[in-house]
């Protein structure tokens, strides 16, 4: 087996000790918005839920099972998004996740998981809106 | 090999060097006296076939073999493919059916998918949710061209003990040629191939506290299984495995052996009781699971799967720490999901979520208990961040 320390980037391993952004949104009033994605037979499941306030993400948290990657890659994002104009959500996708996670092919199915999660809680604003 | 703070639970995969072997290895490259080839009539050739001899002798007092019964092999995945693939082989046209479970060790799986090339028959065992083979399974199974069954003794993965002794005494009374692949119990628990039925036996040094690369395969001399070989030269171990041999790993076997065979008294049932303090230890990391029966089982092993918990992840917390293997990667380098635990009736989920801890010779209290504690951490840590629900459904 390869190293554990040698499997992961720097970015992942950092991500993975810290899980900024774990958990759930203060219940502090303000427009909340969730979505989630799940493939299993991949191993991967993540939740993320915003506060947004305006056009800016005021907040957002995430819940993950999954590879250290898949937990990563919910960590980003979450963090990408906090403060961060609405726009800024549509040009997150999981090839760009990959690449700044530096993370192996076959772990694209699982960070694809990540991305319909987000995807997921697009869409979920634009029906409450 | 881990380092100070890390606790080594990997012994189903290798067990640490013995020092004592390392050194008595050491001594045996050093000196002088000990370097010709042990195969050469000369008077140096001799001495290290003297050498040769006496490590034969340790090798075989643990399995209670005659010397002359034990070949040298590379390791257990050979000694595995020279008696599968050799004795049925060996067998002629009109013995081509093969009995064997599906939760063998890669070896012996790969050893009979290959006989499947070459046109024989194989019948799969299935396990109960327990991982035992039952001896009645076999019976079953067995046909008028049954040429040869092959089991594993000790499960590497869940540690189900298989009773080779009824096996090997159906295989006797039916005629047919029974190999066990004991690598996981030799050294571990008692094992004697003077058992009625016992044809051929496979083994290693390196889960026993010898070195990696050596190995034994038990041939009974009488009746003698015919076997074909699998390589060729210069006739080399009675004609099947060609190939000088390496003395200082003989050496080392040898003593490994030994060591081992002292400590068989009482050894597994302090690695029992170890194990039992692990899995009480872990108990507030509940809702979890013991993958494979209690009992019987190898002393060592424990594999325990923590509902919600996905084992990369899990492994990756401990790294450094806690030196183990996870379900998901149980199957050698291939980082597939574990075809034991899939055949155990375990979901892709719950073969995530399982992790095999494996003890042996120098594990302390204080090692178990620190084990435990990281692992309760490091369940809680990763179940802290689950999203609703997926608790009771990754299990």
């Amino acid at each position: 087996m390869i190293p554990v320390t040698t499997r992961y980037s720097k970015t992942v391993r950092t991500l993975f000790r810290e899980l900024a952004g774990a958990g759930d949104l203060a219940a502090d009033g303000g427009k909340a918005v969730s979505g989630e994605a799940a493939a299993l037979d991949r191993g991967a499941w993540v939740r993320f839920a915003a506060r947004i306030e305006g056009e800016r993400f005021a907040d957002c948290r995430f819940r993950a099972f999954g590879c250290p990657h898949t937990l990563a890659a919910a960590s980003l994002v979450a963090g990408r998004l906090r403060g961060a104009p609405l726009a800024a959500a549509y040009s997150i996708d999981a090839a760009g996740i990959a690449r700044e996670l530096e993370a192996p092919a076959e772990k694209m199915g699982r960070l694809l998981v990540v991305e319909d999660a987000l995807r997921a809680l697009l869409a979920e604003f634009g029906r409450v809106q | 090999m881990p380092g100070e703070e890390a606790v080594y639970l990997d012994y189903a995969a290798a067990a640490p060097l013995d020092p004592r072997v390392a050194a008595a290895m050491a001594a045996c490259l050093a000196d002088p006296a000990l370097q010709a080839n042990p195969a050469s009539t000369h008077a140096a050739g001799q001495a290290a076939a003297e050498r040769v001899g006496a490590a034969r002798a340790q090798v075989a007092r643990l399995v209670n073999a005659e010397p002359e019964a034990i070949v040298f092999t590379s390791g257990a995945t050979e000694s595995v493919n020279l008696a599968v693939l050799g004795a049925v082989r060996a067998a002629g046209k009109d013995r081509r059916h093969v009995v064997t479970s599906r939760i063998e060790h890669r070896a012996g799986v790969a050893a009979c998918r290959q006989l499947e090339r070459e046109g024989h028959a194989v019948s799969w065992l299935a396990p109960g949710r327990d991982g035992l083979i039952e001896v009645e399974q076999v019976a079953a199974a067995l046909r008028a061209d049954t040429a040869l069954v092959t089991l594993m003794h000790a499960n590497n993965e869940i540690g189900a003990v298989t009773d080779i002794s009824a096996v090997a005494r159906l295989c006797e009374a039916r005629g047919i040629v029974f190999h066990a692949d004991a690598a996981q119990s030799v050294g571990r628990m008692p094992v004697d191939v003077a058992l009625p039925g016992i044809a051929l036996l496979s083994f290693c040094a390196h889960k026993l506290g010898g070195p990696k690369g050596i190995g034994a395969l038990y041939v009974r001399r009488r009746p003698r299984p015919a076997i074909q070989p699998l390589q060729f030269g210069g006739g080399h171990e009675r004609g099947l495995r060609s190939g000088t041999l390496a003395l200082h790993q003989l050496v080392g076997f040898g003593l490994a052996c030994e060591l081992a065979g002292a400590a068989l008294a009482e050894e597994p049932a302090q690695v029992r009781s170890l194990r039992e303090r692990l899995w009480q230890a872990l108990q507030p990391a509940a809702p979890l699971w013991r993958n494979g029966a209690a009992d019987p089982s190898a002393p060592g092993i424990l594999n325990v799967g923590f509902a919600g918990i996905e084992g990369e992840s899990l492994l990756f917390e401990l790294d450094g720490a806690l030196h183990t293997t996870s379900g998901a990667a149980c199957s050698s380098a291939t980082g597939e999901p574990s075809y034991v635990l899939r055949a155990l009736g375990l979901s892709d989920e719950a073969i995530q979520a399982s992790l095999r801890l494996s003890l042996g010779r120098g594990i302390t209290v204080a090692d178990v208990d620190r084990a435990a504690a990281m692992l309760v951490q490091a369940v809680a840590r990763l179940r802290a961040v689950l999203p609703a629900g997926a608790l009771e459904r990754i299990a």
